[in-house]
């Protein structure tokens, strides 16, 4: 397959890299340092020389994967996207390779490969359901995560994850908000509250010192799911947390995460740590967002070499929603929420950070009996909505991508016949948006925070 | 020739084996894990950890659950062959007494022996039928085959060589030969004393094919036996959870 028939995000220009600090690589030196770059990384991380060498090439994670469902192209069973690495791994690192390329099948690394993973590794959305699913737990988002980097070294990355990087640079967030338009937008969302919940009053304090709380919302909330927002302020509220909202981190996601972990992973962290320290907070209480959540979970804690993370911990708003179910201090009404209700679970909460209980607490708490139905496989092994890692191109090869990315999930929501998929991530949110309209399901996305807010019932 | 089978290429095939496996595994310690990227819901102790391991090691719990064709040829072929490793050890110690050593009072020496042989028997056909299973398998699945190279192909007959020499000496008793002449011939070997190769041109063929097998096996995709252990050590470890609660909140969880 020739390069332009490759299916392939939009790229990031030139000048897009140079404002990030990049050049880009030439041609006649993107084979060498991309070796380069393996040998690194073969020193470094484990996970990736042990995918590397442990596949049998049982094909058990084929079908796990919701990008071969859609596509069935075997460069999307998770072992065939990895090979496009591990050939070259292969020839490079190891003896089998060096001495029998052609019976191993390793390969030298040529322009063409190159071209092939900023295809395919970016049909992978990090979900880790093969993971889940071989013998071995080889986790094939480990070698995803250093393919997209080598790519953004060389040059070579998406217009939306390079362009949201600069976003997340001047802004904090991805959506490239301002301070004055994140207040302007919240003290809009306090009159709606207003409006609608019969005069309650709800205030989303920004950049208010001696405060004991950081939130993190998404950006995305701020534009795409307004009641996401509704949803925390009204719980804060509730328990009378002092809180605040930081406008140099108005971000739960984490796009450096996604494509330059080096750096702008790095940057995003050491702001939040930062900006907790300034206004005093004891404590940051993150927003729905499946893959920032993972990176700040899961990597604050090994990623930034500050003190500020030994004394500050980082939980999620639904393990302190959880929580106050649990202690029973939460007023809810569950019959607000009346309809038939069915969760998707995000991937990275799922899998990679042990969420399949709490939302099911939560979603129980706050919908009536029997209203919340299951889709199948759930939990741990629910499949990807199609859009993780932020795969979400609006360039037409990469859209039509999506939607067959999403063909599995949406084949679930269609059997439970429920009216309301709850969502409880931005990029989720985002991606089934679009799959509900082109796969015609007759329901409505929401988050689970924001079932949470609308079922609280306030007195006094 | 025999010299060379008998006495040279034993070696050759233990020192690489042994050294080519320990440097495989020389190479995975060098890089760290970075993140903790364990899979959820997460164990909660290292004890718990090391259990789902095992209990993953033992029963190939994700073949069994997701791909259940798949499940049963590697399963079975993979009990096979482990019994059968441990089988091959027991002879050499016992010539075949294994079951009477363990219960002298209750198993004669004879019923040992005869045990021996059929379990062998049957494991060894269990060993190829499942193997030939999983041939035909990576030949019929378009999705296994997109990704299988030579090398995939190469290991399985093999494997299957092996096992099929080896069932034919079982099955044909013109072509038995007993344990003794070969616990003889190894216990020269292992005593640095040597005794001549037992004069059996299948038992030949056998052992020749079993030290190519140890031969390339730090440099094949049987590594995975040991990069099992490896990999499951990234993603199942333990995650303890930050305590929950809002400081300062008027609401507090616990008075
Ligand atoms: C520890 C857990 C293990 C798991 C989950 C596992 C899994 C597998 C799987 C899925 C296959 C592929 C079958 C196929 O060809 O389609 C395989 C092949 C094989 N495994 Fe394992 N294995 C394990 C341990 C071991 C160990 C300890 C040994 C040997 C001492 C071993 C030896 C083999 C051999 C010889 C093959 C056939 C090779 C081939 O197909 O090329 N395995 N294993
Ligand atoms: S399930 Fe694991 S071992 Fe099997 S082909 Fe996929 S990655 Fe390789
Ligand atoms: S991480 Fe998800 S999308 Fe990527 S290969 Fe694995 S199953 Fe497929």
């Amino acid at each position: 397959m020739s390069a332009n028939e490759l299916r392939q995000p939009k790229r990031a220009s030139a000048a897009l890299f140079k404002k990030l600090g990049m050049d880009l690589v030439p041609d006649n030196e993107k084979v060498a340092a991309a070796i380069g770059h393996i040998d690194d990384f073969r020193l470094k991380v484990r996970s990736f020389v042990m995918a590397m060498e442990t596949c049998v090439k049982c094909g058990a994670c084929a079908e796990a994967c919701h990008t071969y469902l859609g596509t069935r192209d075997p460069n999307n069973i998770p072992a065939g996207r990895v090979d496009l690495i591990r050939k070259v791994y292969k020839r490079y690192f190891t003896v089998q390779g060096q001495l029998f390329p052609g019976l191993v099948g390793a390969q030298d690394l040529d322009l063409e490969t190159i071209e092939k993973w900023y295809s395919y590794f970016y049909q992978c959305s990090e979900c880790r359901r093969c993971a889940h699913v071989c013998p071995f737990g080889i986790d094939t988002a480990e070698v995803t995560f250093i393919a997209r980097q080598i790519l953004y070294w060389l040059g070579i990355a998406p217009q939306l994850h390079t362009a949201t990087a600069d976003a997340i640079l001047r802004t904090g967030n991805h959506m490239g908000l301002t301070k004055a338009g994140i207040i302007d937008t919240l003290e809009f969302l306090s009159e709606e509250i207003e409006e609608e919940y019969d005069g309650l009053k709800v205030d989303f304090p920004v950049d208010k010192p001696d405060s004991d709380i950081l939130y993190v919302p998404s950006s995305a909330d701020f534009m795409l799911n307004p009641r996401t927002l509704f949803g925390a302020g009204q719980f804060f509220k509730y328990v009378g947390a002092n809180w605040t909202i930081s406008s140099e981190i108005t971000e739960a996601g984490n796009f450096g995460y996604l494509s330059d972990q080096t750096r702008i992973q790095r940057e995003m962290v050491t702001r939040l740590l930062a900006e907790a320290k300034k206004y005093g907070c004891k404590k940051i209480v993150w927003g729905e967002c499946g893959h920032g959540w993972r990176a700040a979970k899961m990597y604050v804690p090994t990623l930034a070499d500050l003190v500020a993370v030994k004394q500050i911990p980082i939980t999620h708003i639904h393990d302190e929603v959880e929580a106050y179910i649990k202690a029973g201090l939460l007023e809810l009404d569950p019959k607000r929420n009346d309809s038939k209700i069915t969760l998707h679970d995000p991937c990275n909460y799922a899998r990679a950070c042990g969420h399949a209980d709490n939302m099911r607490t939560i979603m129980n708490a706050v919908v009536p009996k029997g209203a919340f139905v299951e889709m199948t496989p759930n939990r741990e092994a629910n499949f990807c909505c199609g859009g993780g890692s932020g795969i979400l191109f609006d360039d037409p090869g990469m859209y039509q991508f999506r939607i067959e990315a999403s063909n599995k999930k949406a084949e679930q929501v269609r059997e439970t016949g429920a009216e309301i998929l709850c969502a409880p991530c931005s990029i989720c949110k985002a991606q089934l948006y679009p799959m509900v309209k082109e796969h015609k399901l007759p329901v409505e996305v929401f988050g689970l925070i924001d079932l949470v807010g609308h079922a609280l019932v306030f007195r006094e | 020739m025999s010299l060379f089978l008998g006495q040279i290429l034993p070696y050759i095939a233990a020192v690489v084996f042994i050294s080519g496996v320990t440097w495989r595994i020389w190479r995975w310690m060098i890089p760290r894990i970075v993140h903790n990227i364990t899979l959820s819901p997460f164990p909660g102790s290292w004890s718990k950890a090391i259990v789902w391991i095992l209990w993953q090691f033992a029963t190939f719990w994700n073949l069994l659950k997701f791909d259940r064709p798949l499940w049963l040829g590697a399963w079975f072929m993979h009990i096979a062959l482990f019994l059968m490793l441990g089988g091959h050890v027991m002879a050499f110690y016992t010539v075949g007494l294994q079951f009477h050593v363990m219960a002298p009072g209750i198993i004669t020496a004879e019923m040992s022996l005869a045990m021996s042989d059929w379990i062998g028997t049957i494991l060894g056909l269990i060993f190829l039928v499942a193997l030939l299973y999983l041939l035909g398998r990576r030949l019929a699945n378009e999705q296994v085959r997109a990704i299988s190279s030579s090398s995939d192909y190469l290991h399985l007959f093999l494997l299957i060589g092996i096992a099929t020499v080896g069932n034919i000496m079982r099955l044909f008793p013109e072509y038995h030969l007993g344990y003794a002449p070969v616990r003889e011939y190894l216990a020269g070997l292992f005593l640095f004393n040597p005794v001549p190769l037992p004069d059996h041109s299948l038992f030949l063929i056998k052992y020749t094919l079993v030290m190519i097998l140890m031969i390339i096996f730090p440099f094949s995709k049987l590594m995975h036996s040991f990069g099992f252990f490896w990999e499951r050590w990234i993603v199942n470890r333990p995650y303890t959870e930050p305590a929950r609660g809002l400081p300062g909140a008027r609401l507090q969880l616990h008075k």
